[in-house]
């Protein structure tokens, strides 16, 4: 077993598969996940605050780059964690499996590494077009949770490589004059000196037998190159085809994104449908009133007394943490001069309530920045024509650097808190 | 205690007060019962990396440099790369085919022509790529003035 470990490892080598190579990916990979890491927690803590947490309203594009970075660096994670376990591959086969208490401690903490990014990349590219049914969990927790696991074992990994790291840091230290990569300086294991496995013994010989006599690539600078190349160009294209949902000036490459600008009603996306949300007749009830509370006090406006008071139109981006954004114009009276009506106060935070059924974010809460700002409307008007009941009709929030999921549709109450 | 080993204990101890983090919000958010879910997800993400994706790189490599004592080493580099890039694009995009032949609960989900634009995609791949291998093979050609061999660069 040994034999067939060392063989596999043999078998495996070339010259793309090197310390340098995978220092090299894994600072990018690291960097992509630091990177989704923090704009995930950012969009996390934003929907689930903890109590005293104040977010910035401006610039009112924050929460709309923030995510779009967030799944575009998620997608080109892909490319980089094949690179970074192409490289890594032969250490699979590592012989004898295990060498100390240490090392099996860094190989468990390499596997939960290795499968969590792979279960949190995969599932992440699924939520994006919402296929649930897939998840034997729920999808925002376990992402949370594993984006933990994945941060806390990649600080290990680190510290645990932080000596190879360093040596292999600079492409100078890392490869003499031929091309060649210089050794890492350490004792190489005794194992190394195994003879391969016996030709002409079973199919597993000759099999080996025969990738021996594959030539190895002659010119490892060349090789190489054309793996950084593959990596960069592979990168280069799933974020062209696709980062057009969240970044307007790639639209036009979008042939491969969930969401596509301008699709949908009133040339806006929709994620939640009033059908999905069952409120096709809720929403269109002529009866409809928005009962807006502060304290004791309570009053009642419809959509013609939300329609007399003063209007402003602002334009805002509708932004998902799904990573799709669209900018957009918007039009009703300010959020703050319609809680003023019932005598709320300036420093106070809003509940928003929806009409909308069966949804953990029929109720949302909106602190005191938001409330307060002069931006944030109960929109009345989408893109200069009446809401469309998919995007919220009779009426709706909509708030500066705030997630989609939040900015609550088919409202039906507020009140301040 | 060395400037190295002084950051291996630091990040050890960020790693596993981080791995501690994840623990302690997978009991918090997630339903002990759904934790066999999580768990073979991660045991067949490594399963079909591992077993399935990286043999298959491994088997496409080899036979790809066994044709090397015919084409000129960049040719083939050229052409592995595509796969790559064909590759992972596919595994990207067939997802969304699916999940949209199933259907979504909003027309503004999925709401491209994945395959027909995943088929173009592949023209345009095969198209990008014979003009840079013929463009890299005639360069070699011309250089090495015999039939094009690994041992000219």
């Amino acid at each position: 077993m040994q034999r067939l470990m060392y063989a596999f490892r043999q078998a495996l080598l070339a010259p793309s598969r090197n310390t340098r190579m995978a220092v090299v990916v894994g600072r990018l990979l690291g960097s992509a996940f630091i990177i989704c890491f923090l704009t995930g927690i950012y969009s996390h803590f934003i929907q689930d605050p903890i109590p005293g947490m104040v977010f910035l309203t401006r610039p009112i594009w924050l929460y709309q780059v923030s995510q779009g970075i967030h799944i575009t660096a998620g997608i080109l994670c892909f490319p980089l964690i094949f690179a970074k376990l192409y490289t890594v591959f032969p250490r699979l086969f590592q012989t004898p499996p295990i060498t100390s208490f240490a090392n099996f401690l860094e190989r468990a903490s390499i596997t939960l590494f290795v499968s969590s990014s792979l279960v949190e990349i995969v599932i992440g590219l699924l939520n994006t077009f919402q296929w649930y049914a897939l998840f034997a969990f729920p999808f925002r927790q376990t992402h949370f949770t594993l984006s933990f696991i994945i941060i806390g074992s990649l600080a290990i990994h680190i510290a645990c490589k932080l000596k190879l790291i360093t040596r292999y840091w600079t492409k100078k230290a890392s490869y003499d004059e031929q091309g060649e990569v210089l050794p890492t300086g350490e004792p190489e294991p005794v194992v190394a000196h195994l003879p391969l496995p016996d030709v002409g013994i079973g199919y597993t010989s000759r099999i080996f037998a025969w990738i021996d006599k594959t030539p190895q690539p002659k010119q490892p600078r060349v090789s190489r190159r054309a793996f950084l190349t593959t990596i960069a160009a592979t990168g280069a294209t799933v974020v062209a085809l696709t980062a057009g949902q969240s970044f307007r000036f790639l639209d036009f490459a979008n042939i491969f994104a969930p969401r596509k600008n301008n699709v949908g009603p009133d040339t806006l996306p929709v994620n939640r449908t009033a059908h999905a949300a069952k409120v096709l007749e809720s929403a269109m009830d002529p009866d409809w009133k928005l009962t807006v509370t502060a304290g004791s006090t309570t009053r009642s406006f419809s959509r013609k007394q939300l329609e007399a008071m003063t209007q402003y139109e602002v334009a805002l981006p509708i932004a998902c943490v799904e990573g799709w954004s669209q900018m957009a114009k918007w039009k009703g009276p300010r959020l703050k001069e319609v809680m003023r009506e019932v005598g709320a106060s300036d420093g106070s935070g809003v509940r928003a309530i929806s009409l909308e059924k069966g949804s953990s974010y029929a109720k949302t809460e909106m602190e005191p920045e938001f409330a307060h700002d002069d931006l944030t409307l109960v929109a009345l008007e989408l893109n200069g024509e009446v809401l469309d009941i998919d995007h919220g009709y009779p009426a709706r929030m909509i708030a500066p650097a705030r997630p989609g999921v939040l900015q609550t549709k088919w409202l039906s109450s507020l009140e301040a808190i | 205690m060395t400037r190295t080993r002084g950051w291996q204990i630091g990040l050890i101890a960020f790693g596993i007060a981080l791995l501690g983090i994840g623990v302690v919000v997978l009991f918090q958010e997630v339903n002990p019962k759904r934790y066999i879910g999580i768990l073979t997800w991660l045991v067949a993400a490594l399963i079909i990396h591992d077993g399935i994706i990286a043999p298959a790189v491994f088997a496409v490599s080899l036979l790809s440099r066994r044709l090397s004592t015919r084409v000129p080493a960049v040719v083939i580099a050229i052409v592995q790369g595509a796969l790559v890039v064909g590759g992972v694009v596919t595994l990207i995009v067939v997802p969304e085919i699916l999940k949209k032949s199933i259907g979504t609960l909003s027309s503004s989900i999925l709401p491209q022509n994945y395959l027909l634009n995943l088929f173009l995609f592949y023209g345009a791949l095969v198209a990008v790529t014979v003009a840079i291998a013929v463009g890299y093979y005639r360069r070699f050609a011309r250089r090495a003035n015999v039939r094009p061999s690994l041992d000219h660069d």
